[in-house]
């Protein structure tokens, strides 16, 4: 702010504060005539109301007297009078830095003992389970949804089964969670329509799911495309981050339909990069929760 | 001091009176608070890595105000550590000094989105807009469809940026050759979802998601 600007706020801060403290002592003192009726004459409706005189109610009088010395108080102690950043030097800024340097150092104890301890271990740690659950929910739920079942619209795979697209070992997710990942696989539609059909059920065949025997012995041959990277026998490929085939478990939608668009269209799975919002601590916690939730799963199946 | 109780009744006995004084008292307060920041608010620049909208998030921002977005949604993460903790670093006035009018809203129903850019990929952008509850079966946001099927007007954009342009905006003339291909067979769809993309990107930074 620059000098005009503060004088031009110190000026109505004290015009303001000048006339209210005038009003306040001047106006107890001032005499006013009253009539015989005990009222001042001054009449509304008709006569109906009339207005008496009383004096200022003592408790409303010592409010008065305490927000003019509180509202002087703040204004030396804080900034608000021009630019006078006020005796305490306060600033919202340096607030949240004490603030947040206090918070660390009430988590200090808790990032050193989860920096010691692998997921796994982490994973029957209640303290490290609800801050996993809490970051999981800020950060992962919107696209693996809130119980990490996952959303085939998104390609975003379930996080509570045995199948990791990108490797199950802690270094690996961490990797996915902090550096993002894309997985992309290419539109085949220019096979045709019989082709893409015949193919889709050769790939329901590599789970041993329902197909058609005869469209998938003709869809075989085409699969030589698709397992350069999903592996002859549909296994998949952790380093390019192509999916297992051969089971149970769809990225993008196990029905006919879905895998005849996903053969079509091609599939885009993105995985934001989380370096910027999540530490590495962060992402310990949250593979803890996903392991937690992972052996509760499994123990009730 | 009965001469005092003539100024006390000149004023209590005339309503126009009483009204124009109560008038000056409570515009001080005004005159001092809003006054300052309100002329100061010109002299703002922006910070490093903020530029004017390219023209597909300048399509997007004005559809995100059409829409009314800032009835729901903040774009004002305040210094406080349950804010910065959630959504990042705080908000400050030189990242929305191309905004106009700036987003930084009142009331949030939705979180915040000052730095939501990154966050998600466009495909969760995008069917987040078509239906809300496709990804969070919560959400109590209206879905967006029509907007898929919106074709972007490039002349009327060029003729936005002509506009912010007179108003300080550092558009080149390069600038506005450019937007039309920029903008060919873009939807409205297309450039909401750039403008969420591009919202509080550090200034070194390209959106972590495609």
């Amino acid at each position: 702010m620059n000098t005009f600007w503060s004088l031009w706020v110190m000026f109505l801060v004290l015009l303001n504060a000048g006339i209210t403290l005038f009003l306040f002592m001047w106006a107890q003192k001032v005499e006013i005539p009253v009539l015989e009726d005990g009222t001042t004459g001054h009449v509304w409706a008709h006569g109906v109301l009339r207005e008496g005189v009383r004096k200022l109610p003592g408790w409303w009088a010592l409010a008065s007297a305490v927000f003019f010395v509180w509202g002087a108080t703040y204004l030396i102690l804080y900034p608000g009078f021009g630019s006078f950043k006020g005796l305490l030097g306060w600033s919202s800024h340096e607030q949240l830095a004490i603030e947040v340097a206090v918070n660390d150092a009430n988590l200090a104890e808790l990032t050193t003992r989860f920096a010691s301890l692998s997921p796994e271990q982490l994973a029957v740690d209640p303290e490290a389970l609800h801050l996993g659950e809490r970051l999981f929910v800020d950060n992962c739920a919107a696209c693996h949804q809130r119980n990490a079942r996952g959303n085939p619209q998104l390609g975003a795979p379930n996080l509570v089964d045995a199948d990791w697209i990108w490797g199950s070992d802690d270094a690996s997710i961490t990797m996915s969670i902090l550096e993002g990942r894309q997985g992309i696989m290419p539109p085949l539609g220019s096979l045709g329509a019989d082709k893409v059909t015949d193919l889709a059920h050769y790939v329901l065949s590599l789970s041993g799911a329902a197909h058609d025997q005869a469209k998938a012995a003709a869809g075989q041959p085409e699969f030589a495309l698709c397992s350069a990277c999903h592996g002859p026998t549909g296994e998949g490929n952790p380093i390019m981050g192509a999916p297992k085939l051969a089971d149970s478990i769809w990225t993008w939608g196990g029905d006919l339909a879905s895998i005849e668009h996903t053969i079509t269209n091609g599939a885009h799975g993105v995985m934001p990069a989380w370096k910027s919002r999540l530490t590495e601590g962060d992402a310990r916690v949250i593979i803890a929760w996903l392991r937690a939730q992972t052996h509760d799963r499994l123990a009730r199946l | 001091m009965a001469k005092g109780y003539r100024y006390f009744e000149a004023v209590e006995k005339h309503a126009g009176k009483l009204g124009i004084l109560t008038a000056i008292m409570v515009s001080i307060g005004g005159l001092a608070e809003i006054t300052p920041l309100f002329v100061e608010a010109h002299t703002i620049t922006a910070t490093e890595g903020v530029k004017p909208y390219d023209p597909l998030r300048l399509a997007g921002k004005d559809i995100y105000v059409r829409e009314g977005c800032y009835t729901c949604h903040t774009q004002m993460i305040r210094s406080l550590r349950a804010e910065t903790q959630r959504y990042g670093a705080y908000s400050i006035s030189s990242e929305s000094v191309y905004d106009r009018p700036h987003q930084w809203g009142s009331k949030r129903t939705g979180p915040d989105l000052a730095r939501i850019g990154g966050k998600y990929s466009d495909d969760w952008q995008r069917l987040h807009l078509l239906d809300p509850r496709a990804v969070v079966k919560a959400s109590n946001m209206p879905g967006y469809p029509w907007l898929a099927d919106e074709k972007i007007d490039s002349d009327d954009i060029v003729a936005r940026m002509y506009a912010l342009r007179k108003l300080g905006d550092p558009y080149t003339d390069a600038d506005m050759a450019e937007a039309p291909a920029a903008l060919e067979g873009k939807t409205a769809m297309d450039a909401l979802v750039a403008y969420l993309q591009g919202l509080g990107l550090p200034p070194s930074g390209e959106a972590t998601a495609p």
